[in-house]
């Protein structure tokens, strides 16, 4: 009998004890939404047990929120769908992971719910968003100093945030977890998640080289939007800085053997521009005044922006010159026919490309040391013979050169002797 | 300073008169003094647009309205460079016309011999240095080196300046190629000019006549053997001294 008291008593204390320990934890996550703003520093939810055992456990949420058809019609009229795909979620990485519904949506813990403050669809997003920061604050403050959260500072709430590009119940694992590194599969799709709101540029994209070679080979050399522009913190690519700095931008890649040498292109692209005048300019400027406007072309002035092509490509390849002429006259709008080729399309002058620079180049080789060298050798000589003279002289005084020296002419009265005009008038008269 | 030279003399009345011998007229003077500005500013303002890596470039061209400012001034001089060339040039055609050109400048056989005589001088061989005209061997390579040096870097500017409207007559090959010849024909300019004039009228003796016009008697005698022996013995009107033709 005092045995089964003694269960009896275990059984109520244990229940006790894990009820209480529910509720607190429950009210910390309440908590953490409320502060949210100053959560920054809050730590996550220990994500480590409420995994192993969710506070209020997913199958709880998914008894209404795993069935079709509940929705939510906010104050403005939208009708916001509430349910969530369970199979999409355990197949997304956190679903994976095992995380809890309330890790993110933090104040739905109880039933009934909080009430939803959220005044229409896309300001239920805004307002979730807000809650990635607890566990990716690093991500997450990046995406602050972006065109995008400018973007939304500045009230264009269209402007992406997080789920916008990764999603919500289906966000994927998109980097390797060791070393960090874009997943291949995941370049594949990033053209397309930035085409949800870029679909224009997205189009030029499509067709380029890189576009192409990634749609249609699945090529992952090639560059997406996130490797020019950035990944988080993605920065307005019309200012002055990101002008002058693109021409570094294009040349991690094309500067790059392991990539460049599968496709036979030429890895000098870089030096060649930055040895001609343009390049020497811009790269001047990248150094010293970054902001400064520059009028020197870089890399996608002649090449493209977003519509890169192939430089052999018929119809606006730049190799052909009167292709290359319509992007010179952007700048030289009096340039005619002959004056593409007075760039030297990247070439390191040689008797088969630019001849007539490599001719130049190859005189000056020879003419500056053979002449100049010579010249050197004779005041070389000159100054050694005449250190010899002198102390051949101190030596033996015997034959004084043809006049007095200098030295030993010592002026006493100053005379101001007749100038040459006047010489000049002496012989006009004669 | 050639000027103060004197010769001391024995006789009671120190007073004497030095001969001095007219060698550039003040045409010459200033076309010198105009050339050498250009050239400083020439070369200020174009050092810095060659080596734009450096850094000590890089902290004169720090903006790109400085740049434009060192481009303008190095332009403004070209052209007043052009002028000069264009006076000089029209000078030496009217003095041709004129039946008046002195030709001492132009180069000779006997400036090889003299210089090939100087070059056994200077390694010991022969005792004694060639005697010259007005105008040395070396004189003579200065004022050549300098004439097509000056007409490399014009043509070559003006083709850098213009490509729009130099590319309709040939083909734009020519201008990277001027661009090439402009940078590297500087750099030899500027070698030229330090070591050889630099060293021929600083060092090896201070030869201020093209400022001053004149040449003292000593000077004539010891540098310019054999116009001074044809001054002195033949009657002055005779003379050709290149100064009194403009």
């Amino acid at each position: 009998m005092r045995q089964f008291f003694k269960q009896i008593l275990i059984f109520l204390i244990t229940t006790f004890l894990v009820f209480t320990l529910l509720l607190i934890s429950s009210t910390t996550g309440v908590k953490a939404a409320s502060n949210l703003i100053k959560s920054e520093t809050l730590p996550q939810v220990s994500s480590e047990s409420s995994s192993v055992s969710p506070i209020v456990s997913n199958e709880v949420c998914l008894e209404c929120h795993g069935e079709p058809g509940l929705t939510m019609t906010l104050s403005n009229g939208d009708i916001l769908d509430l349910n969530v795909n369970p199979d999409q979620y355990a197949n997304s990485i956190h679903g994976e992971g095992g995380y809890a519904c309330v890790q993110c949506h933090t104040n739905l813990g109880n039933y009934p719910h909080a009430a939803f403050s959220a005044t229409d669809l896309r300001d239920v997003t805004l307002q979730l968003n807000k809650v990635c920061i607890r566990c990716h604050s690093g991500e997450y403050n990046r995406t602050m100093d972006s065109v995008h959260a400018t973007a939304q500072a500045n009230g264009i709430r269209e402007a992406a945030v997080c789920t916008d590009c990764h999603g919500a119940h289906n966000t994927r694992q998109w980097t390797d977890p060791e070393t960090n590194a874009l997943l291949p599969e995941a370049k594949l799709d990033i053209p397309t998640t930035c085409s949800k709101c870029h679909f224009e540029i997205y189009e030029k994209y499509e067709t380029s080289v890189h576009g192409a070679a990634l749609t249609d080979e699945s090529n992952t050399d090639v560059p997406t939007c996130i490797d020019c522009h950035g990944v988080h913190n993605i920065e307005n690519p019309t200012t002055n800085a990101f002008r002058i700095n693109s021409p570094q931008m294009c040349a991690k890649c094309h500067t790059d053997p392991a990539i460049m040498d599968k496709y036979g292109i030429s890895t000098k692209v870089l030096d060649t521009y930055v040895a001609d005048f343009h390049g020497t300019t811009v790269t001047l400027f990248e150094k010293q005044s970054p902001d400064a406007p520059t009028n020197k072309p870089v890399c996608y002035d002649c090449h493209g922006v977003h519509d890169i092509s192939r430089i052999t490509d018929p119809k606006s390849g730049i190799k052909m010159q009167e292709n290359l002429l319509v992007r010179c006259q952007e700048c030289h709008p009096d340039a005619s026919t002959n004056f593409p080729s007075a760039w030297m399309s990247h070439y390191i002058p040689s008797t088969k490309n630019n001849p007539l620079v490599y001719y130049v180049n190859l005189f000056y080789l020879i003419f500056i040391p053979l002449v100049l060298g010579s010249m050197i050798a004779l005041v070389g000589l000159d100054v050694g013979h005449s250190i010899y003279v002198k102390t051949r002289r101190g030596k033996h005084t015997t034959h004084p050169p043809s006049e007095e020296s200098p030295s030993t002419s010592i002026d006493q009265t100053p005379l101001q002797p007749p100038p040459p005009e006047q010489l000049n008038e002496e012989e006009h008269h004669d | 300073m050639n000027q103060s030279k004197q010769s001391p003399t024995s006789s009671p009345n120190p007073v004497k008169l030095v001969r001095t011998f007219p060698r550039f007229s003040v045409s010459q003077r200033w076309e010198h003094a105009v050339l050498l500005v250009c050239i400083a500013i020439l070369l200020l303002t174009g050092l810095p647009q060659k080596y734009a890596a450096s850094t000590w470039s890089q902290a004169i061209i720090s903006t790109p309205e400085r740049l434009e400012v060192i481009q303008l001034i190095h332009h403004i001089t070209a052209l007043v460079l052009t002028g000069l060339v264009f006076y000089h040039l029209g000078k030496t055609f009217y003095l041709i016309i004129r039946r008046k050109l002195p030709g001492d400048m132009l180069p000779t056989i006997q400036d090889i011999k003299d210089a090939w005589n100087m070059l056994l001088y200077l390694i010991y061989i022969k005792k004694q240095k060639p005697a010259f005209g007005k105008y040395n061997f070396e004189q003579k390579v200065t004022y050549w080196f300098l004439f097509f040096s000056i007409g490399i870097m014009m043509i070559s500017g003006y083709v850098m300046w213009f490509p729009e409207t130099i590319t309709r007559v040939i083909p734009g090959g020519v201008i990277p190629a001027a661009i090439m010849a402009h940078s590297t024909e500087a750099i030899a300019t500027t070698i030229f000019i330090v070591i050889w004039h630099f060293y021929h009228v600083h060092l090896e003796r201070l030869n201020l006549s093209i400022f001053s016009g004149w040449l003292n008697e000593e000077d004539m005698k010891k540098y310019h053997t054999l116009e001074y022996n044809q001054l002195v013995r033949k009657p002055r009107k005779n003379q050709d001294s290149g100064d009194n033709n403009l």
